[in-house]
C-alpha cells in the first residue's frame, strides 16, 4: 500500500494488518512487541555491518587471486612479452592436463564460469556453497588463466566472493532467509574487486543473479561492492582494467555507424553462444575419459593459434583491449582476433576448464567494435573514427548480446570510460545486438548453461519481462450506489434491495471505506436501527482499500478476511474506481494461465 | 563429546554480536597483514622485471636495435602499465622502425598525461613533420622548446630549437628559421660546437654577419676549433671580407689540409686581396700590373667561352665582348694606363662584364676568374 493515509487511518489497513499478524506470530513465539522490533531493526543492522566485512574478505581474495593468476603467468609462460612457441604451446596444455585431473577428482565444483552456481546457492542451496568450491576455483581458474587458456577472473571472483560469503554466513549462524541473501552479496563484492567497477557489479547481481531490484538487499550489495572495491586498490590501484582514450561523438549521423555495430555484434553473441550452446553438451558427452584430455587439447588448440600469429587471444588480454582501444591494431587484425578469440574462449569454455566469459566477451566486444569501427572508416572516411570509441561501444555490444544483461552493459560501459558522451551510442548499439540476440537465440547463455547442467533456476530475463497482473485487470464495477457515512440503514437496505446485490460499499470519513451486506443490514433491520446513520454502524468496519495499479497478488493479502475490497483511485481516495473480490482475482489467474 | 560442547559454546559465542564484529575484525586484520605481505611480494617481483625488461630495452634503444626494443619495452609494461617511460621507450622504438602511426598513439597519451614533457613533444612533432603536419609539427616543436625537461637535459630545448631551425630551412621558411636562430642565439652558451652549429645555420639562411658572429663566439672558447675556423673563414669569404677570410681559412687548412673546399676558397681570396686594382691604397704600379693580368685572364676567359664572347651588352655601341676586348687591347699597356687613369675603370669594368658573362653561360671559373668575378661583387655598385 505505501499510504500515508493508510498508516494513519487505522488497524484496519493493509500495512498495518501485516504487521499486527506479525505481531502476533512474535507474540506467539514468546517476545514482547519491543522485542520483535529491536530484534528485527539489530538484524538488518548487523547484516549490513557484514556485508561491508565480506566485502572486505572478498576484495582480500580476489587481490590474491590476481596475485595468483599473474604467478601462473610468469612461470607457466614466461615474463616476456614474445613467448617461446613451445612455451605457448605446452604450458596451456599441462596445465588442461591438471585442471582435468583437480576439476574432475578434487574439486567437481568449480568448473563452468561461476555465476550460475552463485544462483544456484540463492535458489536451490539456501545460500550454501562449500568452501572447497572456493579453493578450487583459486586454483584452478588461476593455473588455467595464467597458462593462456582464453577466459577471465571475473566470474571465478564472483563465485569466490559468493563462497566467502556463505562461509561468513554459516559461521554466523544467520537465519535462512539471510543466508540466502548472502551468496548475491559476496558474488557483488568479488565481481566488483575483479572488475574494478563496483556499480556494474551491483547491476549484474541484480540483473542476472537476484533478477530483482529487492531494497532489503540493495543496501547491503552495494556496501559490500564498495569495500571489496576499496580493498582491491588499496593493494592493486584505482587504475581502471584499460586506459581510456578520449571518448567522442561528433555528429549525430554517426549513430549510423554504431547501429551497424549493434547488429554485427548481436549476430557475433549469437555466433558466440550459439557455439557454447551446442559444442558443451557434445564435449559432455564423449567417453569419460575425454575430459580428462578436453582441456589439454583445448590448451594445446589456443597455443597452436598463438604461435601462428595471435597470442592475443590467450588469457584475460586486458592489455590487448587497451592496446585496440589506442588504434594499434590494424581493423583486418582486429577483426580476426575477434573470430578467434571466440574460437579460443569455445574451446577453452566447452573443455570444462574454470574461468569466466566476462574477459572473453570484453575482449571479443572491442575488438569487433575496433574493427567495425575501422571498417566503417575505410568505406566511409567522412565518419570520424577513433578506434577506443568504437571498442567501448563494442565492448557494451557483446555484454548485452551475449551475456544479456543489457542494464549493465550500459553501465558498464560509462562506468570504464567515465564518459557519459558515450551513452548514446552505447544505448543505440546495445539495443540493437540485445533485440538481435534475443530473437535468434531465445534462451540466454546463463539459463542455457543450468539447463544443461540439470538446474531449472529462474530466468532473470523472463523474470524481467514476465506480465504482471494487476488490480484493474480483475476488478469488477461497483454493483450499486456508494453509500454516504451519513446516509441511514433504511436507505441503504432500501438500495441493497433496489440493486439486488449482496453488499455495497459505504464511504466513510477520513478516506475510509466499509461495505454493508445484505445479511448484517437484515440483523440491524431487525434490531430496530434503520434510523442510525451508516457511518455510526460501521465505525469499526473499514476494510482496506487498493489501487489499481497494484499488482494482483496484492489483494490476495485481503480477500481472505474482507469479501470485497474498494479499489480507489490515486488521486481522489474518496472515489471508488471498483471492487474486487477473491472469487475475481482466482478468476483473472485462471483466465491468465489460459492466455 | 569435549569437542562437540566447545563447539557449542564457540558458535553460542559467535551469535553474540559484539563478539563476532571482534572476531571478524581481527580475522580481517590478519587477512589484510597476509596480502599486504604478499602483495609487497608481488609488487617487488613486478617492479624487478619492468626494471629488468626496461633496462634492456633502453639498451637497445640506444645501440638502435628497436625491433629487440619494442618486446622488451612491452614486456616491462607489463608489469608496470602505465609507466610513462617505458611507454615512452616503447614510442621512440617503433619510431625508430617507422611505425610512426603505432608510436602516435601512445605519445598522444603520454602527451595528455603530461602536456608540458619535452620528450613527448619532441616525438610528436618528429611524427608530425614527417606526415607533412606542418602547423602540427610546429606547435609540437614549440612546445618541447618551452616544455620541462628532465634534470641534466635542459639542453635539449636548445637541441630541439635547433632542430626546428633544420625542419624550417627544409620547408624554405628561412623567416621563421631566421627569427629562431637569433633567439637561440641570444640563449646559447659558448659552446664552441652550439656555436659553430649556430654559425653554420645561419650560413644556410643567409646571414653571414651572425654567422660570423657565432663562429668567432666559438674561437673565443677554442681558437683552434678547425670547425669554427673554417665557418669563420668561410662567413668572412661570402662576406667579402677576404683579408679575414684568409686569415681563418689559413689556419684552418694547416691544422686540415685535406679540407679541399677551404684550400680553393683560401686561394681565391688570396687572390681577390692580390688582384684587386681597386681597392684602397694600393701603389700605382701594382695597380697597373693587377688590371693587366686580370684584362689577360678577360681575354682567356673569352677564348675558352665563345658564346660569352659573342655577347654584346645593351648600352654598348653594339659591339661584342671578343671585340671590346681586342679594341681595348692595344691601350691596356702600363704606360697606356698610366697616361690615362680612366683606362683602369673602363678596362676593369670589361673584365667584370666578360668574367660574369662567362660564369653564365660557361659555368665554373678557373681560380683567378672567381677572384676576379669576387672582385667584381666587390666593387658592384661603386
Amino acid at each position: 500500500m505505501g499510504s500515508i493515509q493508510n498508516s494513519h487511518a487505522s488497524a484496519h489497513t493493509p500495512a498495518l494488518a501485516e504487521k499486527d499478524a506479525q505481531a502476533q506470530a512474535e507474540s506467539a513465539a514468546g517476545l514482547s512487541p519491543a522485542g520483535v522490533f529491536w530484534s528485527v531493526f539489530r538484524e538488518d543492522r548487523f547484516f549490513l555491518v557484514l556485508s561491508v566485512f565480506i566485502g572486505i574478505f572478498s576484495g582480500l581474495a580476489v587481490v590474491c587471486f590476481r596475485f595468483a593468476i599473474d604467478w601462473s603467468r610468469i612461470y607457466l609462460l614466461g615474463t616476456g612479452a614474445e613467448l617461446s612457441p613451445w612455451r605457448l604451446i605446452l604450458a596451456p596444455t599441462l596445465a588442461g592436463l591438471a585442471i582435468a585431473v583437480l576439476t574432475i577428482h578434487v574439486f567437481p565444483a568449480a568448473r563452468g564460469s561461476g555465476v550460475n552456481q552463485t544462483k544456484a546457492a540463492l535458489y536451490i542451496y539456501d545460500g550454501y556453497i562449500p568452501f572447497k568450491t572456493a579453493i578450487g576455483k583459486f586454483i584452478a581458474s588461476s593455473v588455467a588463466i595464467g597458462a593462456g587458456h582464453s577466459l577471465g577472473p571475473e566470474d571465478p571472483s564472483l563465485q569466490i566472493g559468493a563462497t566467502l560469503a556463505s562461509a561468513i554466513g554459516r559461521r554466523m549462524k544467520l537465519s535462512r532467509d539471510r543466508m540466502r541473501l548472502l551468496a548475491p552479496v559476496g558474488a557483488a563484492a568479488g565481481l566488483a574487486a575483479a572488475f574494478n567497477a563496483p556499480i556494474s557489479a551491483v547491476l549484474f547481481v541484480i540483473e542476472e543473479v537476484i533478477g530483482r531490484w529487492t531494497a532489503g538487499i540493495l543496501g547491503s550489495v552495494v556496501l559490500s561492492a564498495v569495500s571489496s572495491v576499496v580493498v582491491m586498490r588499496s593493494f592493486l590501484g584505482s587504475e581502471s582494467l584499460f586506459r581510456i582514450p578520449p571518448v567522442e561523438l561528433r555528429r549525430p549521423s554517426e549513430l549510423i555507424a554504431y547501429c551497424i555495430l549493434g547488429i554485427i555484434g548481436g549476430f557475433a553473441s549469437v555466433a558466440f553462444s550459439s557455439g557454447i550452446g551446442a559444442l558443451r553438451p557434445r564435449c559432455r558427452n564423449l567417453p569419460q575419459w575425454t575430459l580428462y584430455l578436453q582441456p589439454a587439447v583445448a590448451g594445446m588448440l589456443i597455443g597452436l593459434i598463438a604461435v601462428l600469429g595471435a597470442p592475443q587471444v590467450m588469457g584475460a588480454g586486458y592489455e590487448y583491449m587497451d592496446e585496440a582501444m589506442h588504434g594499434q591494431f590494424t581493423w583486418q587484425f582486429l577483426a580476426i582476433l575477434a573470430v578467434l578469440k571466440i574460437l579460443a574462449t569455445l574451446l577453452s569454455f566447452v573443455s570444462g576448464t574454470p574461468g569466466g566469459m566476462f574477459a572473453p566477451t570484453l575482449f571479443i566486444g572491442a575488438m569487433l567494435g575496433a574493427a567495425v569501427g575501422g571498417a566503417e572508416h575505410a568505406l566511409l572516411p567522412h565518419f570520424h573514427y577513433t578506434a577506443g570509441t568504437y571498442a567501448l561501444v563494442g565492448m557494451g555490444v557483446l555484454f548485452a548480446g551475449f551475456l544479456r544483461a543489457p542494464m549493465t552493459s550500459v553501465f558498464m560501459v560509462l562506468e570504464v570510460s567515465g564518459n557519459y558522451t558515450i551513452i548514446v551510442p552505447v544505448i543505440v548499439a546495445n539495443t540493437f545486438a540485445y533485440v538481435i540476440s534475443r530473437a535468434l537465440q531465445p534462451v540466454p547463455i546463463f539459463d542455457l548453461l543450468s539447463r544443461q547442467d540439470g538446474l531449472d533456476l529462474p530466468s532473470m530475463e523472463e523474470l524481467r519481462e514476465e506480465d504482471v497482473l494487476r488490480v484493474e485487470d480483475a476488478m469488477q464495477p461497483s454493483p450499486g450506489p456508494v453509500l454516504e457515512c451519513d446516509d441511514s440503514l433504511d436507505r441503504g437496505f432500501l438500495e441493497l434491495e433496489k440493486a439486488s446485490c449482496p453488499f455495497l460499499m459505504v464511504r466513510l470519513p477520513a478516506n475510509g471505506w466499509a461495505c454493508l451486506d445484505q445479511k448484517q443490514a437484515d440483523a440491524w433491520m431487525k434490531e430496530g436501527r434503520g434510523g442510525y446513520a451508516l457511518g455510526t454502524l460501521l465505525t469499526d468496519a473499514h476494510i482496506p482499500y487498493v489501487y489499481p495499479d497494484q499488482p494482483l497478488d496484492t489483494v490476495l493479502r485481503y480477500v481472505d478476511r474482507w469479501p470485497v475490497v474498494p479499489v480507489v483511485n490515486r488521486a481522489n481516495l474518496r472515489k471508488l474506481d471498483g471492487v474486487i473480490s477473491q472469487r475475481d482475482v482466482l478468476a483473472r489467474y485462471r483466465d491468465f494461465g489460459g492466455e | 563429546m569435549a569437542t562437540r560442547s566447545y563447539r557449542l559454546d564457540s558458535s553460542r559465542l559467535l551469535r553474540r554480536e559484539p563478539v563476532a564484529l571482534a572476531v571478524l575484525t581481527l580475522a580481517a586484520i590478519l587477512a589484510f597483514l597476509f596480502v599486504t605481505g604478499l602483495s609487497r611480494m608481488f609488487h617487488a617481483q613486478q617492479d624487478a622485471l619492468a626494471q629488468r625488461w626496461s633496462a634492456r630495452g633502453l639498451t637497445d634503444l640506444k645501440a638502435g636495435r628497436y625491433t629487440d626494443a619494442i618486446p622488451e619495452f612491452r614486456a616491462a609494461l607489463l608489469y608496470t602499465r602505465d609507466d610513462f617511460d617505458f611507454r615512452l621507450g616503447l614510442a621512440q622504438a617503433l619510431i625508430g622502425l617507422h611505425r610512426n602511426a603505432e608510436a602516435f598513439t601512445y605519445l598522444i597519451n603520454l602527451w595528455g598525461r603530461r602536456p608540458e614533457n619535452g620528450v613527448v613533444n619532441l616525438e610528436l612533432a618528429r611524427i608530425a613533420a614527417e606526415q607533412g603536419q606542418t602547423e602540427q609539427a610546429l606547435r609540437s616543436y614549440h612546445n618541447a622548446i618551452y616544455a620541462n625537461w628532465p634534470a641534466g637535459q635542459e639542453g635539449r630545448a636548445t637541441e630541439t630549437r635547433f632542430e626546428l631551425v633544420e625542419y624550417l630551412l627544409k620547408l624554405q621558411a628561412r623567416t621563421q628559421a631566421e627569427s629562431e636562430l637569433i633567439s637561440l642565439a641570444a640563449s646559447a652558451s659558448d659552446d664552441t660546437a652550439q656555436q659553430t652549429r649556430l654559425g653554420s645555420l645561419f650560413q644556410r639562411i643567409p646571414d653571414y654577419e651572425r654567422a660570423l658572429a657565432a663562429f668567432r663566439r666559438a674561437l673565443s672558447v677554442h681558437p683552434q676549433d678547425v670547425a669554427a675556423l673554417t665557418g669563420a673563414g668561410t662567413a668572412a669569404y661570402d662576406l667579402g671580407r677576404y683579408a679575414i677570410a684568409e686569415r681563418y681559412l689559413q689556419e684552418a687548412v694547416s691544422r686540415n689540409p685535406g679540407d679541399y673546399i677551404s684550400n680553393d676558397r683560401l686561394r681565391i681570396a688570396r687572390l681577390v686581396l692580390q688582384l684587386d686594382p681597386l681597392r684602397p691604397r694600393i701603389p700605382a704600379a701594382e695597380r697597373d700590373r693587377n688590371v693587366m693580368t686580370a684584362f689577360a685572364a678577360a681575354g682567356d676567359r673569352l677564348k675558352a667561352c665563345p658564346v660569352a664572347a659573342t655577347y654584346a651588352a645593351a648600352g654598348t655601341s653594339k659591339q661584342d665582348l671578343a671585340a671590346q676586348w681586342a679594341k681595348l687591347k692595344p691601350q691596356i699597356t702600363p704606360s697606356g694606363l698610366r697616361r690615362d687613369p680612366d683606362l683602369v675603370t673602363t678596362a676593369m669594368d670589361l673584365v667584370f662584364t666578360v668574367e660574369r658573362q662567362a660564369s653564365e653561360w660557361c659555368g665554373t671559373p678557373t681560380t683567378t676568374d672567381s677572384a676576379l668575378l669576387l672582385i667584381a661583387k666587390l666593387h658592384e655598385g661603386n
